[in-house]
């Protein structure tokens, strides 16, 4: 039976002691968080992705009772649109005030490193501005902190390194999750699995639940078709791979793994659906999913980017409403909207400028021109090119033209 | 090659300079005692070479903490020495013995 | 050139140039009579109602009411669709109020038509009613919407609400009838009937029709020909687009969305309203089945206002109607 759940989400941990790894960045954290005399008021968690960074946030959290306003400051572009969400936010706890007892606010900042050059002006000061003035602590993540631009920030908070995870942990691990999913797996496949994610916890359990979800039996052998990682994709590689994902996690791993543009992404997608699934109810299915992707995305905006993992996994379901109907494909590139905008461009400016002149005239939008006069126009020039209405509407020998040989629409 | 114990571990005597190198480095002195502890985990690859290098340059390697028994043991035993990018540097791990024996990560309450 | 040469549309050629020559709006005119008699006391106003009611005419004719021959001067003529966004319009009506400041004769105000505003969003009529009060003293303004619901309330309670309703087949029929007359054209009862009954209630919708009819065969308007003109000016396409997703051929159905995109321009909501009204000519389909499918649009049409992409909602709508027309060919 296919399990609707990504694993990831959940084994998430619940509390710190069930954070795989790091031990001793843990107990670090912790201090920091107890500390009623804090000497930085602001962290920095830093260390390879999936290693547990956030995990370990909102396992506190859970575990302590206080409350995260998170922000994903890597997608968060320019001073403004930091402060809108932050801004409010840390004008709540006094700082002496916070204890892990309490019920408090914890501002927490992950991907910072992620904050551009140029794009994000201000993007850095705006952060070290908020650290200063907040009176919450603030938690910050990162996958890089040795880049030059975070030095700023790297003044004023705390820093705990975080480190790959190590195998026999990640294998202890992966067992626990068997154990639960009633799965007997050999213990060179995980080995294996353990070897191939490079210390990256998620991509671990990802890899596990791609390998052994219809299983009840995981062998070594099963294990061979773990491709080796790779950490930049191309749109090409991104969108092969999803076409022939054969598994959520397999999809989810995939797109987190990818660095293509999102736009870019689900406009491909769109465009390649009817050639991966052929049955119309498969499609039917994908295409919702893909279009709540797009409702996610129109609501994402330019802003609320901690949506985004709502896109990915609608997205990830895309991939996999019928994994066995899988078959290979000639991609469809560049995407068709474009094509199509491209070369119409210009039948679209010529009926533009006819329904203005139409809507000067006629004391109506061009919209309305469109739709309520073009047609009826059109059929009068046809029966009479030399129609006087057409010098009265001022159009042009071209116009005229454009619209009796336009196709009836 | 030296092996120590990242609870508590003696150093010979060293100048001003290096001892508040090693103390911006990630340790912490224990005067009664007069042993050193790891009390900061970030910069723990430089602070390992720096030791290496008080101690003539020995190798230095530091014993892991087993998370599911509790035992002590060096990286030399384990099987994923030459894949593990943190190898001797004083982290937990799980020994040997418990990845044989299949044993699950557990939430123990330490 | 003339001044106020022959407009060569009816829709224009017999729009009436005062509110006595409005018919079928009684009550309407009568309450609008008694502002323009002391103009100083007139308020801003709301002409609410569905398309081709008259609206636009009334506004107009207040124009003419007020300013006589040169009311163009003294009227600016905005459509919300057609600007850019709130801060054009901001633009215009400042330029515009700086040319005509003292209003002419004593009518101490300029006047702004602002049509189509209920197609604006929250946001941007916030700031029109910001305009409206800061140039209150120089301007005044005849908002016009369809669903007057949707002008925010902070505006409605400063404009005096008039509510256009559709007209009735009769009032229609005799309009009709009045244009052939002054035309030289002959129009049989059943065309007229016909005609009517296309429109939907909307005269200017209707005059066209007829305009069109006219042309097609010398002057000799019968039933024939406007089912002739009805036919050819309907959309086709979208009817394409729709039997072929039914039919199951999905790429080809998308391939027309794209074309009535790219082509035409259609916007997604446009696309999605003539795909409703063509479903319920399909006589292929039970009436269970346009049901679901009506249902169907209905979902999708709210997402297109929430999502990004319109094109990625209408395939996704295109696919559910594949879906749809595939069970039917299994049921047979």
């Amino acid at each position: 039976m296919k399990d609707d759940f990504l694993w990831v989400e959940k084994y998430r941990p619940k509390k710190i002691a069930e954070v795989v790894g790091n031990e001793e960045a843990k107990a670090t954290f912790v201090e920091w968080l107890k500390n009623k005399r804090h000497t930085k008021k602001a962290v920095l968690l830093y260390g390879p992705p999936g290693v547990g960074k956030t995990a370990l946030v909102n396992a506190a959290s859970n575990e302590f009772g206080f409350r995260i306003i998170e922000m994903n400051a890597s997608d968060t572009r320019t001073e403004k649109a930091i402060n809108k969400v932050a801004g409010p936010a840390t004008s709540f706890v006094a700082l002496d005030k916070f204890s892990t007892e309490s019920k408090g606010n914890l501002l927490f900042l992950d991907e910072v490193d992620g904050i551009a050059g140029n794009e994000d002006r201000g993007g850095v000061s705006a952060i070290v501005k908020i650290v200063e003035e907040s009176r919450v602590p603030v938690i910050m993540a990162a996958n890089d902190p040795d880049l030059e631009k975070l030095r700023p920030l790297k003044k004023v908070c705390a820093l705990i390194r975080f480190q790959q995870v190590r195998i026999p942990l990640i294998i202890a691990m992966l067992r626990r999750i068997c154990i639960m999913q009633h799965v007997e797996a050999e213990f060179e496949a995980l080995e294996r699995i353990a070897q191939n994610s490079r210390g990256d916890v998620r991509s671990a359990i990802n890899d596990l639940q791609s390998l052994a979800e219809e299983k009840r039996v995981l062998t070594l052998q099963d294990t061979m078709m773990l491709s080796s990682r790779n950490r930049d994709i191309s749109m090409y590689e991104t969108l092969k791979g999803f076409f022939s994902a054969k598994s959520l996690a397999e999809a989810s791993t995939l797109l987190s793994r990818s660095s293509v543009d999102y736009d870019d992404l689900l406009l491909s997608v769109s465009d390649n659906l009817p050639l991966r699934y052929t049955d119309s109810r498969e499609l039917a299915e994908a295409y919702d999913l893909v279009s709540k992707a797009d409702v996610f995305r129109g609501r994402i905006g330019t802003e609320n980017w901690h949506l985004l993992k709502y896109f990915f996994n609608c997205l990830a379901q895309a991939a996999a409403v019928a994994p066995q109907s899988c078959k290979s494909f000639e991609l469809i590139s560049p995407p068709i909207r474009i094509i199509t905008l491209f070369w119409t461009k210009g039948k679209r400016t010529a009926l533009a400028t006819i329904c203005a002149k139409i809507g000067a005239r006629c004391h109506v939008s061009r919209e309305t021109a469109k739709h309520d006069f073009v047609p009826f126009v059109k059929i009068m020039l046809e029966k009479q090119k030399s129609n006087p209405i057409n010098s009265w509407l001022k159009l042009e020998l071209e116009e005229v033209d454009y619209l009796v040989k336009m196709g009836k629409f | 090659m030296v092996v120590l114990n990242k609870k508590a571990f003696k150093l010979p005597r060293v100048e001003k300079e290096k001892f508040i190198l090693l103390l911006r480095l990630g340790l912490e002195y224990d005067r009664e005692q007069g042993s050193f502890c790891i009390s900061s985990y970030n910069n723990i690859e430089r602070l390992l070479d720096t030791i290496s290098s008080i101690l003539n340059d020995e190798k230095v390697m530091f014993l892991q903490n087993c998370i599911l028994c509790g035992r002590d043991f060096p990286c030399s035993d384990c099987k994923y020495y030459d894949l593990c990018s943190t190898k001797n540097l004083p982290f937990h791990c799980v020994c040997t013995q418990c990845l044989k024996e299949g044993r699950a990560y557990e939430d123990s309450d330490k | 050139m003339a001044l106020d040469e022959e407009a060569l549309m009816w829709v224009e050629k017999y729009r009436p140039r005062n509110l006595n020559e409005v018919v079928d709006l009684r009550d309407i005119v009568e309450s609008l009579k008694a502002f323009l008699r002391t103009p100083r006391t007139m308020p801003h106003l709301l002409l609410a109602g569905i398309p081709g009611t008259g609206k636009t005419t009334v506004a107009l004719c207040i124009a003419r009411e007020l300013f006589g021959q040169n009311w163009k001067t003294f009227t600016l003529e905005l459509n919300a669709s057609d600007e850019r966004g709130i801060d054009t319009v901001r633009d215009r009506i400042k330029d515009f109020s700086r040319y005509s400041r003292a209003g002419f004769g004593n009518v101490p105000f300029a006047l702004i038509i602002l049509d189509e505003s209920d197609q604006m969003t929250g946001p941007a009529q916030t700031a029109l009613r910001r305009i409206m009060e800061t140039s209150s003293r120089t301007c005044r303004f005849i908002l016009i919407c369809n669903q007057s619901g949707k002008i925010i309330e902070p505006i409605q309670s400063r404009c005096a609400i008039f509510r256009f309703s559709k007209l009735d087949k009769k009032a229609m029929v005799d309009q009709l009838e009045c244009i052939a007359k002054k035309e030289k054209i002959t129009l049989s009862p059943e065309a007229a009937e016909r005609i009517v009954e296309y429109s939907e209630g909307d005269l200017r919708h209707a005059i066209n029709a007829l305009q069109t009819a006219s042309v097609f065969r010398d002057g000799v308007v019968d039933e024939k020909t406007v089912l002739q003109v009805v036919g050819e000016a309907s959309p086709k396409q979208v009817q394409v687009m729709l039997n072929k997703a039914l039919n199951g051929d999905f790429i080809e159905a998308r391939k027309v969305m794209y074309e009535l995109i790219g082509a035409y321009g259609f916007s997604g909501s446009e696309i999605v309203r003539q795909m409703q009204r063509e479903l319920l000519k399909v006589s292929y389909l039970s009436a269970e089945q346009k049901a679901e499918l009506t249902n169907i649009i209905g979902e999708y049409d709210f997402r297109l206002t929430q999502g990004a992409n319109s094109d990625i909602q209408l395939s996704a709508l295109l696919a559910q109607f594949a879906k749809v027309g595939k069970s039917k060919g299994e049921s047979n």
